[in-house]
């Protein structure tokens, strides 16, 4: 009992408050990166946090470029991110990454495929169980994303889904009854090109651009 | 026994100071703790249980534990990986002791044709390879000995557009590396990738000499003939989740069959509820019996779940009921 009694407190002793996650891996990354970049030979693996890349400080301009507080079991400031730095011979050719994003049913896992500028390949839903995922992974309704950037996203407003931006304003949603999925996913990219922006773009630039606020 | 875990015990303070060691490189490196409570009630032995399945079972039981990973990159790529997996457990009914246990313990090489693998990993065989049943209450077949869910071998994993393809050839042994003249060669081939298809149907087949073994605990020394073949499919609609699988062949020397159901259902904002039903039927020689477990389990936090289990044995006619605390912190 006194050995029961030892896990009990250190259970109780954890710091329960100090949320953590598991990230969002590609499953089959040997497979996922060959299809989203033909010809490339390689992949580097690195992982990233906010927590560990900025903090609170990091957190709150995240927020504030999405419009929208990182809430729950997908948005904790120490969820691991997984970022795939794909190669052609020793040389980069662009980055593959991948969030959670609450959907209907659980989390949807939403992955970009971006060149060296940061602008979309190709947009992947890796997790997605919906009835309606087949119209959401349609490439006609992925197709509508690709040569966007987060420049773009940025008067994404995620709470009323009103977009500034012509491009991102008429990309449609598939199907009428996935308007919830839909949402999520639109959010999922928009947080995604921000997370890429902060944890790779804005080291290569010489200064960061100020924090934008969704309109 | 005792010189066994000694062994164990110290690959699992190597590896575990591995993992702990200060990072060079922190962004190739993810590492967890894992620490879980778990008690309950079982009415064959009439007494409060700490242990989900048999006491000399690993899984599950009060423990604290590591699991970590670490990528290996050169100029051009990952080239490899080292997966660490470790817990001690610890057995409250009796004497009191803790047991160290050794789950991944491999490393994975990167090449052109296939991803291969040393150490101690999942043998490709039915569901248990593909599904991690690490933390969960609800047992698969490996835990009613059709296979293992972790021996120690090689083996190699291609991931192709229509599915997968593994091959492994492994102790038969289980948690514990022996050398009795046991071996197993395994291989499975599915079709469907669960997380873009929502299903995955799998083909196993499995032959060997294997030892009878029941966690780090030899039932028998001698191997006997194993022979399995099995077919396996899970899918995903909507908030539900649904595995089947099926095993027969030959074990311990017997004919034997295995019918493994389970069926979930998420609910609740970000599916943090689950609800799961799993019958399993089992066949060994002339003995038939089933089991019929109900689980369930919610999402407190993004690392801790709480989970409880009533499972009903016919073979010991046995009605057991489990709590568990299960917290899994990233460090």
């Amino acid at each position: 009992m006194r050995i029961c009694a030892l896990v009990l407190a250190v259970l109780l002793g954890l710091p329960w408050q100090a949320f953590a996650a598991v990230g969002c891996d590609l499953n089959d990354p040997d497979r996922d990166v060959a299809r989203l970049f033909p010809g490339s030979t390689g992949f580097k693996t690195s992982y990233v946090s906010i927590k560990d890349k900025g903090a609170d400080a990091l957190l709150s301009r995240v927020e504030a470029r999405l419009g929208d507080t990182f809430k729950g079991l997908y948005e904790t400031i120490d969820v691991p991110y997984t970022i795939y730095e794909v190669l052609k011979g020793k040389e980069a050719v662009g980055h593959i990454h991948g969030v959670n994003q609450k959907g209907v049913y659980g989390g949807i896992q939403v992955f970009l495929a971006l060149d060296l500028q940061g602008t979309i390949k190709a947009l992947y839903f890796q997790k997605l169980t919906s009835r309606y995922a087949k119209a959401l992974r349609d490439p006609k309704f992925g197709k509508q994303f690709e040569g966007l950037s987060l420049k773009d996203f940025q008067g994404y407003d995620v709470a009323s889904g009103k977009a500034v931006d012509s491009r991102v304003a008429s990309i449609k949603n598939p199907a009428p009854g996935a308007e919830k999925d839909f949402r999520s996913a639109l959010r999922g990219v928009k947080k995604n090109l921000i997370l890429m922006d902060e944890f790779v773009f804005a080291g290569e630039r010489p200064k960061a651009p100020p924090a934008e606020k969704a309109k | 026994m005792v010189r066994s875990c000694s062994r164990y015990s110290r690959i699992l303070w190597l590896l575990a100071a591995a993992a702990l060691a200060p990072q060079a490189r922190a962004a190739d490196r993810l590492l967890y703790l894992e620490a879980q409570a778990l008690g309950g009630y079982s009415s064959d032995r009439d007494k409060a249980v700490f242990y989900s399945n048999d006491r000399q079972e690993v899984m599950q039981k009060p423990s604290v534990g590591f699991d970590a990973v670490q990528k290996f990159s050169g100029d051009r790529g990952d080239f490899g990986s080292l997966a660490v997996q470790g817990r001690l457990a610890l057995n409250v009914d009796g004497p009191g002791t803790a047991e160290p246990q050794l789950y991944n313990a491999y490393f994975k090489l990167k090449t052109r044709p296939a991803d291969l693998w040393l150490g101690h990993n999942r043998p490709a065989l039915g569901l248990s390879a593909a599904l991690d049943s690490h933390g969960l209450l609800l047992p698969p077949l490996p835990m009613d000995g059709f296979g293992f869910d972790r021996d120690w071998g090689l083996g190699a994993d291609r991931d192709c557009s229509w599915g997968d393809v593994k091959g492994s050839l492994t102790s038969g042994s289980g948690m514990s590396l022996h050398f009795n003249g046991n071996w197993l060669a395994a291989g499975r081939a599915s079709r469907g990738v669960l997380s873009q298809d929502n299903y995955s149907a799998g083909l196993s087949v499995a032959h060997g000499k294997t030892l009878d073994a029941m966690g780090y605990h030899l039932m028998r020394d001698e191997p006997m003939s194993f022979t399995m073949g099995g077919a396996d499919i899970t899918g995903l609609w909507n908030n539900w989740e649904g595995r089947f699988e099926v095993l027969g062949g030959q074990r311990l020397g017997e004919p034997a069959y295995a019918l493994l159901w389970r069926a979930g259902l998420n609910l609740g904002d970000e599916g943090r509820l689950k609800l799961e039903a799993q019958p399993v039927l089992l066949r060994t020689g002339s003995d038939t019996h089933h089991k019929l477990a109900g689980a369930v389990s919610y999402l407190v936090t993004s690392d801790l779940t709480c989970r409880g289990m009533y499972q009903y044995d016919r073979a010991t006619d046995d009605h057991r009921v489990l709590a568990q605390m299960y917290y899994y912190l990233k460090l």
